[in-house]
C-alpha cells in the first residue's frame, strides 16, 4: 500500500501544507522528551508527559510506534463525519475535511484503536463511488466543476480519468478526414474549342 | 508519435484502437485487374473486375481512396440488422448483443471513407450511435454492481474494443481503490460491512412515549 515514490502518499502523511481545518494529528505524550522544540506552547525545549501536541502524521506515527505518545483519532474521522456520511455520502464535502481522506484514513486506521474505521472508509467509498460513476462519463463541463469540489484526491483522479477518456473518444468520433476534394478536381475537363 | 496514448492514463488511445480495427476483413468489389499482393500480414487478391474478394479494412480504404473498388458493407451494417440489434439491446437490460469486436471503429471508418457504398448511410450512422449509447448506459449500470466487498469483480460479456477502452482508466482506478480499502488488515470482517454505514449504537436513549 505504501509506495515510497508515490507523491500523493508522501503528501498525505504531511497534512500540514493543506488548508484543511484538521491538518494535524494530536498526540498525547506518555514519556518525557528532552531537547525537542515541537511543543510550541512549552517554554523550554522539553515536552512533559501527558501534554498534548499537534504533529504531522509522519512524526506522530513514529512516536506512536516507539510508544512515546499515543495518537488520537483525527477530527476528520469523528462521529459527526460518520453520521453525515451515513446520511448521504455523496453530498459530504470530504475535500475540505482532508483532500487525502482515504489515504490518511488507511494509514491511521491500524494505529488508533478504532476497529470500525476501515470498514467505515470502505462503505463511504462505495457509496460515493456510485455517484462518481454516474457523473464521470457523461457530465458536461459546467456541472463537472461543481461536483468535483466535493471529491477527495483519489476520487478526483478517477473522475478525471473517466472524463478525459470520454473526451478523447468524442474527439476521435467527430474527427476524421477533414480535407475535401477540391471542386476543380472532380470536374471533367472541357474540350478545348 | 501522433495519437499515442498517455501511458499513465490508458493503454490505448482511440486512434490506436482504430488502427487495430483496420486489420479486420471486409469484402470489396474491385474495378481493376491486379496481381495478388503478397504481404507480410497475408496474401490478398488476385483482383479481377466485379469479382468479390476479402481484404483488410486498411487495404480496402486505400483502394477506395484511389477509386479502384467499392466496399461491400458487412452484413451487420444493414439497417434491418442494426434495427434488430438495437431493439434487443433495449429489451434485455443486463446482457449485451453479439456485435463485431470493432464495430464502433469499422462503422466509423466505412462511413467516413465509403459513404457512397453504404445504403441509407444516415440511418446506419444514427442506429450505430443509438446502439452505442444504449450499450454504454448498460455498462455504467453494470459497473455499479461491483461495489461488492472483497469480490471486486464484474462480468460483462460481448463488450467491444472501444467500449472497453473508454471505461478502462476509470475501472482500473476504481478496482485499485476497492482493493486497497477492502484489504483484510483494514476490514477484518467484510460481511459485517453494511451497505450504508450506520453508527454502531445510538448513544441517545429514546424517550419512552408517554402513556395516555
Amino acid at each position: 500500500m505504501a509506495n515510497f515514490y508515490d507523491f500523493d502518499d508522501i503528501i498525505a502523511e504531511d497534512e500540514v501544507h493543506t488548508n484543511s481545518p484538521f491538518p494535524l494529528v494530536s498526540v498525547v505524550f506518555q514519556k518525557e522528551a528532552n531537547g525537542v522544540g515541537i511543543d510550541p506552547s512549552s517554554e523550554t525545549d522539553c515536552v512533559k508527559p501527558g501534554s498534548k501536541v499537534e504533529l504531522p502524521f509522519w512524526l506522530a506515527s513514529e512516536l506512536h510506534l516507539r510508544q512515546v505518545g499515543t495518537m488520537k483519532v483525527p477530527a476528520c474521522f469523528n462521529q459527526r463525519t460518520k453520521l453525515e456520511l451515513g446520511a448521504d455520502a455523496t453530498c459530504v464535502d470530504l475535500r475540505s475535511r482532508s483532500p487525502y481522506f482515504y489515504e490518511f484514513g488507511c494509514k491511521i486506521a491500524p494505529l488508533v484503536g478504532d476497529r470500525d474505521l476501515g470498514s467505515f472508509l470502505l462503505s463511504a467509498f462505495k457509496n460515493r463511488y456510485q455517484e462518481v460513476l454516474a457523473k464521470a462519463h457523461n457530465a458536461a463541463f459546467s456541472t463537472a466543476s461543481k461536483c468535483s469540489t466535493l471529491l477527495t484526491r483519489e476520487e478526483t483522479s478517477m473522475y478525471e480519468a473517466a472524463q478525459s477518456s470520454m473526451a478523447a473518444f468524442k474527439k476521435w468520433r467527430v474527427g476524421g478526414p477533414k480535407f475535401q476534394r477540391a471542386s476543380i478536381l472532380g470536374r471533367k475537363r472541357k474540350p478545348a474549342d | 508519435m501522433a495519437g499515442q496514448s498517455d501511458p499513465h492514463l490508458s493503454l490505448f488511445s482511440a486512434e490506436e484502437v482504430e488502427f487495430m480495427a483496420e486489420d479486420e476483413m471486409v469484402e470489396i468489389v474491385p474495378n481493376m485487374r491486379m496481381d495478388p499482393l503478397n504481404l507480410l500480414c497475408g496474401d490478398y487478391g488476385p483482383f479481377f473486375p466485379q469479382m468479390v474478394t476479402q481484404v483488410p479494412v486498411w487495404l480496402a480504404i486505400a483502394l477506395k481512396k484511389r477509386g479502384k473498388c467499392t466496399i461491400r458493407p458487412p452484413e451487420w451494417m444493414s439497417v434491418e440488422s442494426l434495427t434488430r440489434i438495437l431493439e434487443s439491446e433495449r429489451e434485455s437490460q443486463d446482457s449485451f448483443q453479439v456485435l463485431p469486436f470493432h464495430y464502433v471503429e469499422i462503422s466509423r471508418l466505412l462511413i467516413d471513407h465509403a459513404r457512397d457504398d453504404i445504403p441509407d448511410i444516415y440511418m446506419v450512422r444514427s442506429l450505430v450511435e443509438d446502439i452505442r449509447d444504449v450499450r454504454f448506459h448498460k455498462i455504467e449500470t453494470s459497473l455499479e454492481s461491483f461495489e461488492d466487498a472483497r469480490s471486486s469483480a464484474v462480468r460483462i460479456k460481448n463488450l467491444s474494443a472501444m467500449e472497453v477502452n473508454i471505461v478502462r482508466p476509470f475501472v482500473g482506478r476504481a478496482l485499485q481503490a476497492f482493493y486497497k480499502h477492502g484489504s483484510p488488515d483494514l476490514v477484518p470482517n467484510p460481511d459485517k460491512v453494511p451497505n450504508r454505514w450506520q453508527p454502531a449504537a445510538d448513544p441517545v436513549q429514546k424517550r419512552p412515549l408517554r402513556k395516555r
